[in-house]
């Protein structure tokens, strides 16, 4: 049954109430989860999720209400305090929702094989991941770690005429723990993965994955203070390049100054080795759909190409501002705004294997993963190198611990001197090794 | 509801234990960002949470469909959920003071009294406030609050009405000047109402945070070293919280996190003692602050350090029963549709008795360090937490301020080293949320504190 006339409910309960544009943003997802805790399966989880967001302008002022139920009451209560809201508040001129554009399905979102999959089968999954870990090595101790199988159906109307319902699915499913020999407890460590396709469900390979990582970082010694290479990996990649771009090449923080890309268009950012794309139409991917959380078609922009920075994601709002086409990257679900946010990131990978850019280091450190919260404004990092080990004349000689990496975000990546053609999905996200010189690093 | 709910844990047949959580929230978001409203957004989200244990397993079911089917049908889903995650063992629930009644923590002056006008303009003053800088390039300023109410029944005889108020205030103010930025933020978090939340005035908040970006900016970058620090009480909070009180939850310890086998041993300097308490403390209106659990019950004050020594973990009701002692009323849950979990409240270190001005007079090299921007800690206690201000103390007195910097340690060997802890006592990351998989409203605070940690700088 479509969930679409909840949706036509409130956007003309909307205008009823005197709103003059009106949008409605719905989700319905059932989800099936389990969770391993402590080396034991421990929890099964169903639920059934239900949810409307509804936007309205006023005199081009913002309102906002969600409710998470399909009931024509508690609908109209929510209409009704997002049109409030739109009375009290602030005129924008850019407040104007998006005209309907041709949207083309992208494909590879749903796979039938999730209907069938019930509690017995997330339990045989998370099973795996265990044994897998733990069988690995008996050090192997196994936090947390959780298999997830959604379903969910995203609908959107809007009193342009957008009107839109699309339905997905996910595999999704995580890993979490350390090794403990005797009284040693190496670093945390963690793999987690996601596909809508029940045949690339791989737990076991980073079940392995994770195991071999804590049994290998056991025997860690504290670091040295030099100035060096240093190799990240793709998890590292995500946490202390990906995560900080999003934000500075967000439409909306570039325009309130608050990126440190702003002004950059079309100038050199980074090392001529980097490309960095987003595509929202990729088939089957876990961060694509037909349209965004605005009922707009996804698009495939080149954000970074041999270093020079091409595009900015935009929303509506954004778009509007500047006079032109959103590019499709409102985000977000029925609880908030729209916001803006990437699909799939690619970060495109080099020629060299990862051993080929070890090989090539005299002294420096290879990152696993990073621990630190980079400042999206300025770029400036400090954090803590986990499951990190040192290189020296092109070996990994002993793992690291309490071990620091400080720098600049947007110095570092104009230094990025190779990336390995091995690359690693990290849920919506692909990214190769990456190898950056002259970093700071501090040993305790 | 309550006899609703009554009625319908009659259908718990099948598994040891029952559990069902009304839980509906009222949410308010209000943010502005360069004069430009990002978010009014009202949200009200209801529903129950289903919990059920058969021999070691447990079973969890939401809905948000209020009707007896739907809750019929979501109890059986939970009950079959125990059952299959079962371990076919002989597992009891701890012990614990189960909650009757009616809770609600002190509210000096309802947010509900305040209409959203009054609350936009608040945020619409103080964002400008904080833009009026001449230095100051970019600035944003939120107002949030969840109101919640609650209904929480065990098949073993908890019945409990709660309630909940906590607001929450952040202001953001950017500095740039030749090409380069730097941010700083102030914030509020507190469980009470709207007096209670705004003991600072706005512009105050405004004001620092503005000048604070301001005096970063012409600050420079440390060397990284070892040394002597002063960890200011939102720092100690974020310490007492994320690089100890995560190591000492039941479910972790379980997995194996260094504080397993440690009961009774010295694990930090006799100078610390280290509490998390449901109730509020010093001070009636910690952002953390939880009167009942999520189970049902009686959230109390557990010491889990006492003059350096490791006495207690926090406890669900299932670890208790493990361990063989009471639950202390760490079982929390997020929203209807997340399952409780062990997670902390309001965590601290006790009060000493020396002053800041002390502290600082006896200290050759080292740092004064205030403010937190975020933290991690790990498995082995090893902690990595950004500092908002860190200022170079050098002979006895305390010197320029420097920028980017993250002070790091293993967090027991850092408690080892305290050799003073400060006299004044402050919560101050109450703004904040702890995630485990879900998020949860915490706190955390306590004295300035002397020790030796790693700070992170350019070597360069």
């Amino acid at each position: 049954m479509t969930i679409l006339k909840y949706g036509e409910f409130a956007v003309q309960k909307a205008r009823q109430l005197g709103a003059d544009e009106a949008e409605a943003f719905l989700t319905q997802g059932q989800e099936i989860s389990v969770k391993a805790e402590a080396n034991e399966l421990k929890l099964a989880t169903t639920h059934v999720r239900d949810g409307v967001g509804i936007r309205v302008f006023s005199d081009r002022a913002l309102g906002f209400a969600s409710v998470n139920a399909f009931d024509e009451q508690k609908i109209e209560e929510a209409v009704r305090a997002a049109v409030s809201l739109s009375k009290a508040s602030l005129k924008d001129e850019h407040n104007l929702l998006p005209e309907p554009q041709h949207i083309k399905d992208v494909g590879g979102l749903y796979d039938q094989q999730a209907e069938r999959f019930q509690v017995d089968a997330a339990i045989s999954m998370a099973g795996e991941l265990l044994s897998t870990a733990r069988g690995y090595d008996p050090r192997v101790m196994v936090d947390s770690a959780s298999f997830n199988a959604t379903i969910e159906t995203r609908a959107i109307v809007n009193s342009r005429g957008i009107k839109a319902e699309e339905r997905a699915n996910l595999f999704s499913y995580f890993i979490m723990g350390m090794a403990r020999d005797g009284e040693e407890v190496s670093s945390f460590n963690y793999r987690f993965d996601a596909t809508r396709k029940a045949g690339e469900i791989a737990v076991k390979e980073k079940a392995r994955e994770f195991a071999e990582g804590v049994v290998a970082s056991l025997g860690a010694s504290k670091g040295e203070s030099f100035v060096g290479t240093v190799i990240l990996s793709p998890n590292a990649v995500l946490e202390l390049v990906i995560e900080p771009l999003t934000f500075a090449i967000d439409a909306n923080r570039v325009q309130k100054g608050m990126s440190g890309w702003a002004g950059m268009l079309d100038k050199q950012v980074a090392s001529p080795l980097l490309a960095i794309e987003d595509d929202g139409r990729l088939e089957g991917g876990t961060g694509s759909a037909s349209f965004d959380r605005e009922g707009l078609p996804h698009t495939h922009l080149k954000l970074v190409e041999d270093g020079i920075l091409r595009a900015y994601l935009h929303n509506s709002y954004t778009a509007a501002k500047e006079g032109r086409r959103s590019s499709g990257h409102a985000s977000g679900g029925a609880r908030s705004v729209p916001a803006i946010g990437p699909t799939n990131l690619l970060v495109r990978p080099g020629h060299k294997s990862k051993e080929e850019l070890i090989d090539g280091v005299k002294r420096g450190i290879l990152v696993t993963r990073f621990s630190g919260f980079p400042e999206p404004v300025s770029g400036e990092f400090s954090g803590v190198v986990k499951g990190g080990f040192l290189i020296e004349n092109g070996r990994l000689t002993r793992p690291l611990i309490e071990t620091l990496v400080s720098g600049n975000l947007f110095e570092m990546l104009p230094r990025v001197s190779g990336l390995s053609r091995e690359t690693e999905r990290l849920g919506a996200v692909v990214a190769p090794y990456m190898m950056v010189e002259d970093m700071a690093i501090t040993g305790g | 509801m309550l006899e609703f709910l009554e009625e319908l844990l009659g259908e718990f047949t099948g598994s040891d234990y029952g559990e069902l959580r009304y839980h509906e929230r009222k949410g308010l978001n209000i943010a502005v960002r360069q004069g430009e409203l990002e978010a009014a957004n009202s949200t009200v989200y209801s529903g129950v949470g289903v919990r059920a244990f058969c021999q070691g397993g447990w079973g969890f079911s939401s809905t948000s469909r209020l009707d007896r089917e739907s809750l019929k049908a979501a109890i059986r889903d939970a009950v079959s959920g125990a059952r299959a995650a079962s371990k076919k063992a002989d597992t009891r629930l701890g012990q614990a003071r189960l909650a009757r009644g009616t809770f609600s923590p002190e509210i000096g002056d309802p947010l509900s009294a305040h209409p959203f006008e009054e609350k936009l303009a608040v945020v619409r003053r103080t964002e400008a406030k904080a833009g009026s800088f001449h230095f100051i390039s970019s600035t944003a300023c939120a107002y949030r609050e969840n109101l919640d109410h609650k209904y929480i029944l065990t098949t073993d005889g908890a019945r409990a009405e709660v309630m909940d108020s906590k607001p929450e205030f952040r202001v953001l103010a950017v500095a740039t000047a030749d090409g380069r930025s730097v941010e700083a933020s102030e914030s509020l978090g507190v469980t009470g109402g709207w007096d209670d939340l705004f003991k600072r005035q706005p512009d105050e908040l405004a004001e620092i945070a503005a000048k604070r970006a301001g005096d970063l900016l012409k600050a420079s970058h440390p060397g990284g070293e070892r040394a002597l620090v002063i960890l200011d009480p939102a720092l100690v909070g974020l310490l007492a919280h994320e690089a100890i009180g995560h190591t000492v939850e039941a479910d972790f310890v379980l997995s194996g996190a260094i504080t397993e086998g440690k009961l009774g041993q010295r694990v930090a300097s006799e100078l610390v003692t280290l509490v998390d308490s449901g109730p509020s403390q010093y001070g009636k209106h910690a952002g953390g602050t939880v009167l009942v659990d999520d189970e049902g019950v009686i959230a109390e004050r557990t010491v889990v350090i006492e003059q350096g020594i490791l006495k207690s973990y926090l406890h669900s009701r299932e670890t208790a029963g493990m361990f063989g002692v009471n639950a202390t009323g760490n079982a929390r849950a997020f929203e209807y549709s997340d399952e409780p979990l062990i997670r902390m409240r309001n965590t601290y270190i006790e009060p000493g008795d020396k002053t800041l001005e002390e502290m600082v007079s006896e200290v050759q090299h080292g740092y004064l360090l205030k403010g937190a921007r975020g933290g991690q800690a790990d498995a082995n206690a090893e902690f990595m937490f950004s500092v908002q201000e860190a200022y170079r103390i050098k002979d006895g007195k305390i010197g320029e301020l420097l920028r980017g910097v993250a002070v790091s340690g293993q967090a027991f060997e850092v408690l080892q080293s305290v050799d003073a802890v400060g006299k004044e006592f402050r919560f101050d990351i109450g703004a904040g949320y702890c995630g485990k998989g879900q998020p949860a409203k915490v706190d955390g605070g306590g004295p300035y504190l002397r020790c030796k940690a790693i700070i992170g700088g350019r070597t360069r």
